[in-house]
């Protein structure tokens, strides 16, 4: 009898070391990974996958932070938050030996200063948060500006992103201001400015804003350039701009939190998502711009010379990368929470 | 017997072990983190004050505390009217089908409910369901823009928490014991008059206990108001969960939710005090 709970007891332990090295649990955000390149991924090696899914930084911020950077082994923050996680110790450091294909990767995305050298970080995916219309609308074809969407034509056919810095971006942006103010006062008048916008408002969602403009919610979208690329697939009225007073760009990197169970297998996740055929697919699926530049030279014509996927260097001039805003983060947040409640 | 006993206390101490783990613990963190104070390190710095309560006294603040108490009234009130027929009807049903109309009231819960919010686009969006029903039909010429609007956030809440007013309310009724009614009727009372004086202060347990389950998730449902209302703040619910996630300012976030419990504790002992008064003048 004892020996035969010992014996289920050593299976049980064995099981469940099993288990653990085979699977990855990765917090990404919503719609940003195809699913065949999960079971792709799986069918070849054999770890199973997780995938939980987060609409903004903060969220993924505050979940990281609560569970004390476990339970997860490979989450995609963006460039701020890769600096701000950094400096709170809530990342480990990538062991390079185990990414063969690191190389792939555009030099001019690397070794950016909120992670010298990639210790922590390697660039995912990047792109832009600008403005897509549908120009079955005159009012929204019209579109050029941030400032145009204050039109009164405008009201209650916008959509805006349910994310603080890419709402607070539009109101620096027409104001001739960085994204990246840190002085209050010049952020609180960006905040009066985009008072009255958010009347115009219809519906904030940073989840699947496509949805909205394509079921003919809104005519006017302030979202992500893959939403936009996907949208302007299945309804070819929809248009992309690049607003005249600049606009947001951002890279969303891999990165493993500090307590991660499972950091082998999350290296072998990584490196396989640095594979050029497998980078070229999900920039494809997504439309998104991928750093990788062997995936880059594989993408199809019409992918690679797509606007919205890479947009011309005159557009690219007035893109602006998001950097942490450090302490500065609290004026942002008491503008968000105003215009979310007045 | 002893079985039994043993029975009985495994389950009382189940029970009190559960409640005690995954409800009392988390609300007195809760309580405790509302008279802390907040960092950029850390989500509560150890102190205390009463500072997170006085933040919540502004204007901006209470605007939202009343919308959302605004909002969850109306959601009860559909409910307890819409329930309350259905409800007495069920308990007049003959027994073979009142099983069936009970099993229909509970197969939604098969489903999530978050999974039914989403379900619930599909027939109010522009080009959704309903209005290509009314336009087909020629009642409507444009799609009516019923997605993103506090109508869409009521129709939610109240689809979703309907069943919650229905289970208490006819269990009040099913035992409800008819002969009252009809000595109401012998006396000369009015149907109406019989309703009011009689079914209603009968029923009042069920009425108050569907209330409570309908008026304190309808604060709450965030994702209701996310999904079917644009994610334009204006439920309490929401409010909460941007303090813990977007903003970070957990103590904030805590005290609100105190302050809706102390509320609901204060609309409960309300309702006792008075129905033990009315109880008493009664006899």
């Amino acid at each position: 009898m004892k020996r035969l709970a010992l014996l289920a007891l050593c299976l049980l332990l064995a099981s469940q070391a099993l288990a653990a090295s085979k699977e990855l649990y990765v917090y990404n955000w919503s719609e940003y990974m195809p699913d065949s390149v999960l079971e792709d991924f799986t069918k070849e090696t054999g770890i199973k996958v997780v995938m939980s899914t987060y609409d903004s930084n903060e969220a993924l911020y505050a979940k990281i932070k609560m569970v004390d950077a476990k339970g997860y082994d490979l989450i995609v923050p963006s460039t701020d938050f890769v600096a701000r996680m950094r400096k709170e110790g809530l990342l480990a450091p990538l062991d390079k030996s185990k990414l063969a294909n690191l190389g792939n990767l555009d030099p001019k995305l690397m070794n950016r200063p909120f992670d010298p050298d990639n210790t922590y970080s390697v660039p995912y995916m990047w792109g832009s948060t600008a403005i897509a219309v549908n120009t079955k609308d005159p009012a929204a074809a019209s579109v050029s500006t941030f400032a145009d969407l204050w039109k009164p034509e405008l009201k209650g056919k916008l959509l805006l992103p349910n994310d603080m810095r890419g709402v607070l971006g539009m109101g620096l942006k027409r104001l001739g201001l960085s994204l990246n103010e840190t002085d209050p006062a010049k952020v609180g008048q960006a905040c009066d400015l985009l008072m009255p916008l958010m009347a115009s408002v219809r519906v904030f969602d940073s989840d699947s804003p496509k949805q909205a403009l394509l079921n003919n919610e809104v005519q006017v979208a302030v979202l992500w350039n893959g939403e936009a690329f996907i949208a302007a697939g299945e309804n070819p009225d929809i248009r992309y701009v690049y607003p005249k007073e600049g606009f947001s760009l951002w890279v969303d990197n891999l990165c493993i939190p500090k307590n991660a169970a499972n950091v082998e297998n999350a290296h072998i996740f990584i490196d396989y998502l640095l594979r050029p055929e497998v980078a070229a697919f999900i920039c494809q699926e997504m439309g998104y711009s991928t750093p990788n530049l062997a995936a880059k030279a594989i993408l199809p014509e019409d992918v690679r010379t797509n606007a919205i996927v890479y947009p011309s260097s005159e557009d690219m001039d007035r893109g602006e990368f998001e950097t942490d805003l450090g302490p500065a983060v609290k004026a942002y947040e008491e503008c968000w929470m105003r215009l979310k409640t007045e | 017997m002893r079985n039994d006993g043993f029975f009985k206390r495994a389950v009382i101490i189940g029970t009190v072990g559960w409640m005690a783990v995954f409800a009392f613990v988390p609300n007195i963190l809760v309580f405790l983190a509302s008279f802390c104070s907040t960092s950029s390190e850390n989500f509560i710095e150890p102190g205390f004050s009463l500072h997170n309560f006085a933040r919540l006294m502004d204007r901006t603040h209470l605007e939202i505390l009343l919308s959302s108490l605004r909002l969850s009234g109306l959601v009860t009130f559909i409910c307890l009217v819409t329930a309350y027929p259905f409800a007495a009807i069920l308990a007049r049903t003959r027994k073979p089908l009142r099983g069936t109309l009970l099993l229909l009231v509970v197969i939604p819960f098969w489903t999530n409910s978050l999974v039914r919010t989403y379900a619930m686009t599909a027939m109010l969006n522009s080009s959704g369901i309903v209005n290509n029903v009314l336009m087909s039909l020629g009642v409507i010429d444009a799609p009516l823009a019923m997605m993103y609007t506090p109508g869409a956030v009521v129709l939610g809440l109240v689809y979703t928490l309907l069943p919650f007013m229905i289970l208490p309310l006819y269990a009040a009724l099913e035992r409800l014991d008819r002969r009252y009614l009809e000595a109401a009727r012998d006396l000369g009372a009015s149907p109406w008059r019989a309703f009011w004086r009689v079914i209603v202060p009968l029923t009042m347990p069920g009425i108050v206990s569907g209330c409570m389950l309908v008026f304190l998730p309808g604060i709450g449902m965030f994702y209701v108001s996310d999904v079917l209302g644009g994610a334009k703040a204006m439920l309490l619910g929401n409010f909460i969960r941007d303090q813990f996630l977007t903003t970070r300012d957990w103590p904030l976030g805590a005290a609100a939710s105190v302050t809706l419990t102390v509320l609901m504790v204060l609309m409960l002992l309300l309702y006792w005090k008075s129905a033990a008064r009315l109880g008493k003048e009664a006899a």
